[in-house]
C-alpha cells in the first residue's frame, strides 16, 4: 500500500527523502546528548531521558490529532467491508504503520538510551534498554492511533460542539495554571522540581520503560523489573484499545451518529406579527440577505461537521501547545504569552484556506443561485469572525493580565485582530483559486486525500507565505512595542483594528472579482 | 415562444467527447421529456443548459436570455435539480428550502411562506427536525426539488427527478409540475424510464451518443409506434443477445 500510494504521488516520495534526510542529520546530536546523560550519574540520566521520553509520547499522542493528513497510514474503516478480524488486522495495521519516517526516527531515539548506558560497569541497564526499546516504540505508535480515532469517534458523535468547547477551556485554564505555576517558582524552582515528577512518571506507562534501565543501573533490581512490567502493560493496554477501537469502528462507523433534532429554522426565524405574502419577493439588498445566510450556514457547519470541529479544536489548541512548549525553553515567558493571541489568529484565519472545497457540497447552489461573489466571500469570511474575534481578543486580554504585563493588552489585542484579519484575506482570496481536495462531508476529518499532496502543498505554502507577508507590517510594529516601546500600546491597537478590516474588505473584494468568474470552473474541480 | 434554446453545445472531456453539438428548442409552457441510455450525454447536457458546466462551444438561451452572457439575469428564470452533485446536509430540509431562497435575495416573509407551502406539498413536515444528512435518498431528492421551486422560476430543468423517489410522492411531484405546467411554466426532465416520460411528458427529445437524435413533440417522436420500440430502433436496433449459459442456479 505504501507503493501504491508513492506512485500516486511524487510529492509524498520528496517529502519522505526530505524526512529521513532530517531524521539522520539528527542522529549526531541525539547521539552527542546521549553520550553526555552516559556520563552523569544514573540520577540525572534518569530525569532526563524520563521527561524526553514523556515528552516523545505525549507528542505522539497529540501531533497526529493537531495536523490532520500527516498520519499517511491506513484508514481502518478502508477494511470495514473486507470482514477481516480485527484480531488479525491489528498485527498488520502495526507493521504497516512502523514504515515511515516518523516511526523509524522513534526507533531510533527509543533505542539512544542504549548509548546513554552506555558507560562500563552498566551492561545490565544497557541490556534492559535494549529489551525496552521495542515496548517504547510499539506504545508510541499505538498511543497515536488510539488518540486519532478516538478524537474522530468523539467529533463524529452529537456531542461533538462540546467536547471542542471542552477541550479549548482546558486548554486556557491549563495555560494559566502553568504559567502562574512557573512564575511563582521560577526557573530554578521548577528545575528542582523535576526530580518527583520524574520519579513518579518513571512508575507510570508514560516513561517506565525509559526509567527502568536506570533503576538497574543504580542497583534496584526489584524496582526495574516492576517498571518493566509496567511499561509492557502499558504497551499491551495501548495495543489492547486500538484494537478495541477498531472492532468498534468496524462494527459501528462512526459517521452514523445519532440523529441531530433541530426545531426552529435558524436561518430564516418566524417573525411573529408580519403578514406572509407582500407585495415584493425579492428584498431590497439580495447581495446581503446571501451573505448573512452564508454565514449563518458556516456556523452550523462549525458545530455540526466534524472536519471543522476538529479544524476548530485544533486552530485553538495548536497555539496553546506551540506557546507552552516555548514557555519552557525561551527564557521570555512573558513575550512567548503575549504572542499566543497572535497565533491562534493564524492559525484560525489560514486553517479557512480551502473553505470552497471544504465547503463544496454548498458550492452548486451558490453557483445555480449566481450568488455575487462578494457575498459569498462576505459570508465566509462572517462565519469565522462572529466566534474567533471575540476569542482572539479575549485571549490577547488574558495573556497581557496572566504575563503581568497589562499595559500591553491594547497591543496583544490589536495585532491579533489584524492577523486574523490578514489570513481571512487571504483565505477569501485562495479558497477561490488554490482549491484541493479534502475529506467529504461526514468523512474522518484524518483521513488523507490520496492524489492531493502536490496541490495542497502548493496551495499551503503560498497562502502561509502571503499571510505571514501581510502581517509582516503589524507584527513588526508590535515586536517593537513588547521590547522597547510599550508606549506604543494603543497605536498598534488601532492599527490593527483599521488594517484586519481594511484587509478583510479588500480580501472580500478582490476574492468576490475571482469567485465570479471562476465559480464554474470551481464547480468542475470540486466534483 | 422558446423556453430554452440551445445551439451547437459541445463539451469533451479529455479525448471523450460527451456531447457533440446538440440543437434543441423546448416550447414555452411544455413538458419536455429528454431520453437516452447511460452516458448519452443528458446530465452534461443539461448542465451546461442551466449554467453549472460551463460548455467548450455553443449558445444557451433562456427566455432569449443567454445563460452564460448574463448569467445575474438568467439565474432567476431558471430552477435546476442536478443529478449527482451532493446537497449540503447539515441543514434541515426546511432550512435548506429557506437558504436557497435567501441565496437569491428573496423577501424573508414571502420565502417563510413558501417554506411552509412547499413542505407541506412534498410532505416533508415528518422530517422538518431532522438533518439532511439522515434523509432517505428520495426524501433528499424532494427536499432539492423544494429548493429548485421556491424562487418561482419560469423553466424547470430536472435530471432524474424521479430516481428513488417513492410512488406516492412521485405522483404528487406530478402533480406540482402539472399545474406548474398549465400555469405556463416550462418543465424539462431526463429520464431513462420510457413508461413515465410517455405518461408526464408533451415534448420528447431522444439523445444518444452525445447528439439529439429524434426531437419533436410525443406523437412526432413515437410515429405510432410505443416510445421505448422506437428508442430502442433509433439507438440501432436490439443487439444480439449473448447467452449466458452458466448463468442457471444449477450450474455451480
Amino acid at each position: 500500500m505504501l507503493r501504491r500510494a508513492l506512485a500516486a504521488e511524487p510529492w509524498r516520495l520528496v517529502l519522505l527523502v526530505l524526512g529521513a534526510v532530517w531524521a539522520l542529520l539528527t542522529v549526531p546530536s541525539v547521539l552527542g546528548g546521549m553520550t553526555w546523560v552516559s556520563l552523569q550519574s544514573p540520577d540525572v540520566a534518569h530525569d532526563v531521558l524520563v521527561v524526553g521520553g514523556t515528552l516523545l509520547l505525549l507528542g505522539w499522542a497529540v501531533v497526529p490529532v493537531l495536523v490532520p493528513g500527516l498520519d499517511d497510514s491506513l484508514d481502518v474503516r478502508r477494511f470495514a467491508t473486507t470482514g477481516i478480524a480485527p484480531a488479525r488486522l491489528v498485527p498488520g495495521l502495526l507493521l504497516a504503520s512502523l514504515l515511515g519516517v516518523p516511526t523509524a526516527f522513534t526507533a531510533m531515539l527509543t533505542l539512544a538510551p542504549v548509548v546513554a548506558w552506555g558507560a562500563p560497569g552498566r551492561g545490565a541497564a544497557q541490556l534492559a534498554a535494549v529489551a525496552m526499546a521495542p515496548v517504547l516504540l510499539v506504545t508510541c505508535v499505538a498511543t497515536a492511533r488510539v488518540s486519532t480515532g478516538l478524537l474522530a469517534r468523539l467529533l463524529g458523535a452529537r456531542r461533538s460542539r462540546e467536547v471542542a468547547l471542552g477541550a479549548a477551556l482546558t486548554a486556557v485554564v491549563g495555560l494559566v495554571v502553568v504559567v502562574r505555576q512557573a512564575r511563582r517558582l521560577g526557573l530554578e524552582g521548577v528545575l528542582e522540581g523535576v526530580p518527583e515528577v520524574a520519579a513518579v512518571l518513571g512508575w507510570t506507562p508514560l516513561a517506565a520503560g525509559w526509567s527502568a534501565p536506570a533503576l538497574l543501573a543504580a542497583g534496584d533490581v526489584a524496582g526495574a523489573v516492576g517498571q518493566m512490567l509496567v511499561a509492557v502493560a502499558g504497551a499491551a493496554g495501548a495495543l489492547t484499545a486500538w484494537a478495541v477501537l477498531l472492532r468498534w469502528t468496524l462494527v459501528r462507523p462512526p459517521s452514523r451518529a445519532e440523529r441531530a433534532r433541530r426545531r426552529r429554522d435558524s436561518l430564516l426565524a418566524a417573525r411573529p406579527g408580519t403578514v406572509p405574502g407582500g407585495s415584493r419577493t425579492t428584498a431590497p439588498r439580495p447581495g446581503l440577505v446571501a451573505a448573512r445566510a452564508v454565514a449563518l450556514r458556516g456556523l452550523r457547519s462549525w458545530t455540526a461537521d466534524p472536519r471543522y470541529t476538529s479544524a476548530l479544536v485544533a486552530a485553538v489548541a495548536l497555539p496553546v501547545v506551540v506557546v507552552l512548549l516555548a514557555a519552557t525553553v525561551v527564557d521570555a515567558p512573558a513575550a512567548v504569552v503575549l504572542s499566543m493571541a497572535l497565533l491562534m489568529a493564524g492559525t484560525i484565519a489560514w486553517g479557512r484556506h480551502n473553505d470552497t472545497a471544504f465547503d463544496g457540497s454548498a458550492h452548486w447552489l451558490h453557483v445555480v443561485a449566481r450568488v455575487p461573489g462578494w457575498a459569498d466571500r462576505a459570508g465566509r469570511a462572517g462565519a469565522t469572525l462572529v466566534w474567533a474575534l471575540p476569542l482572539v481578543v479575549g485571549v490577547g486580554v488574558l495573556g497581557a493580565l496572566v504575563s503581568g504585563r497589562p499595559e500591553l493588552a491594547p497591543a496583544s489585542v490589536g495585532a491579533a485582530v489584524y492577523v486574523l484579519g490578514a489570513g481571512l484575506a487571504v483565505s477569501a482570496v485562495s479558497s477561490a483559486t488554490l482549491v484541493y481536495p479534502v475529506p467529504a462531508p461526514g468523512a474522518s476529518p484524518y483521513a488523507t486525500q490520496v492524489g492531493a499532496l502536490g496541490a495542497s502543498l502548493v496551495a499551503q505554502l503560498v497562502t502561509s507565505l502571503a499571510t505571514a507577508a501581510l502581517c509582516l507590517p503589524v507584527t513588526a510594529l508590535y515586536a517593537v512595542v513588547l521590547w522597547w516601546e510599550p508606549g506604543l500600546a494603543w497605536a498598534v491597537l488601532v492599527a490593527g483594528l483599521l488594517g484586519g478590516a481594511g484587509l478583510v474588505a479588500a480580501g472580500v473584494a478582490v476574492g468576490g472579482q475571482v469567485y465570479d468568474t471562476r465559480a464554474v470552473r470551481l464547480l468542475a474541480r470540486l466534483e | 415562444m422558446i423556453a430554452l434554446r440551445l445551439r451547437g453545445l459541445v463539451k469533451r472531456f479529455g479525448a471523450t467527447t460527451a456531447v457533440a453539438g446538440i440543437d434543441l428548442d423546448i416550447p414555452a409552457g411544455s413538458f419536455y421529456g429528454v431520453v437516452g441510455p447511460n452516458g448519452a450525454g443528458k446530465t452534461t447536457t443539461l448542465s451546461m443548459a442551466t449554467g453549472l458546466l460551463l460548455p467548450d462551444a455553443g449558445t444557451v438561451h433562456v427566455h432569449d436570455v443567454d445563460v452564460w452572457r448574463r448569467p445575474r439575469d438568467a439565474a432567476p428564470l431558471l430552477g435546476v435539480l442536478p443529478d449527482g452533485l451532493r446537497l449540503f446536509d447539515r441543514l434541515t430540509g426546511p432550512e435548506l428550502i429557506s437558504y436557497s431562497g435567501l441565496l437569491r435575495g428573496m423577501d424573508r416573509d414571502v420565502l417563510a411562506a413558501r417554506r411552509d407551502d412547499l413542505v407541506t406539498a412534498l410532505d416533508l413536515a415528518g422530517a422538518g427536525s431532522t438533518l439532511v444528512k439522515d434523509y432517505s435518498a428520495g426524501m433528499t431528492k424532494k427536499v432539492a426539488l423544494a429548493c429548485a421551486l421556491v424562487h418561482a422560476p419560469r423553466v424547470l430543468v430536472l435530471d432524474e427527478p424521479f430516481e428513488a423517489v417513492d410512488p406516492v410522492s412521485a405522483t404528487a411531484i406530478r402533480g406540482i409540475l402539472r399545474g406548474f405546467v398549465a400555469a405556463g411554466g416550462t418543465v424539462v426532465l431526463s429520464s431513462h424510464v420510457m413508461a413515465l416520460v410517455e405518461q408526464v411528458c408533451d415534448h420528447v427529445a431522444v439523445v444518444g451518443g452525445g447528439r439529439v437524435l429524434a426531437a419533436g413533440s410525443l406523437e412526432e417522436v413515437r410515429a405510432g409506434q410505443d416510445l421505448e420500440s422506437r428508442f430502442v430502433a433509433l439507438l440501432g436496433g436490439t443487439r444480439e443477445q449473448t447467452d449466458l449459459a452458466w448463468l442457471r442456479p444449477s450450474s455451480g
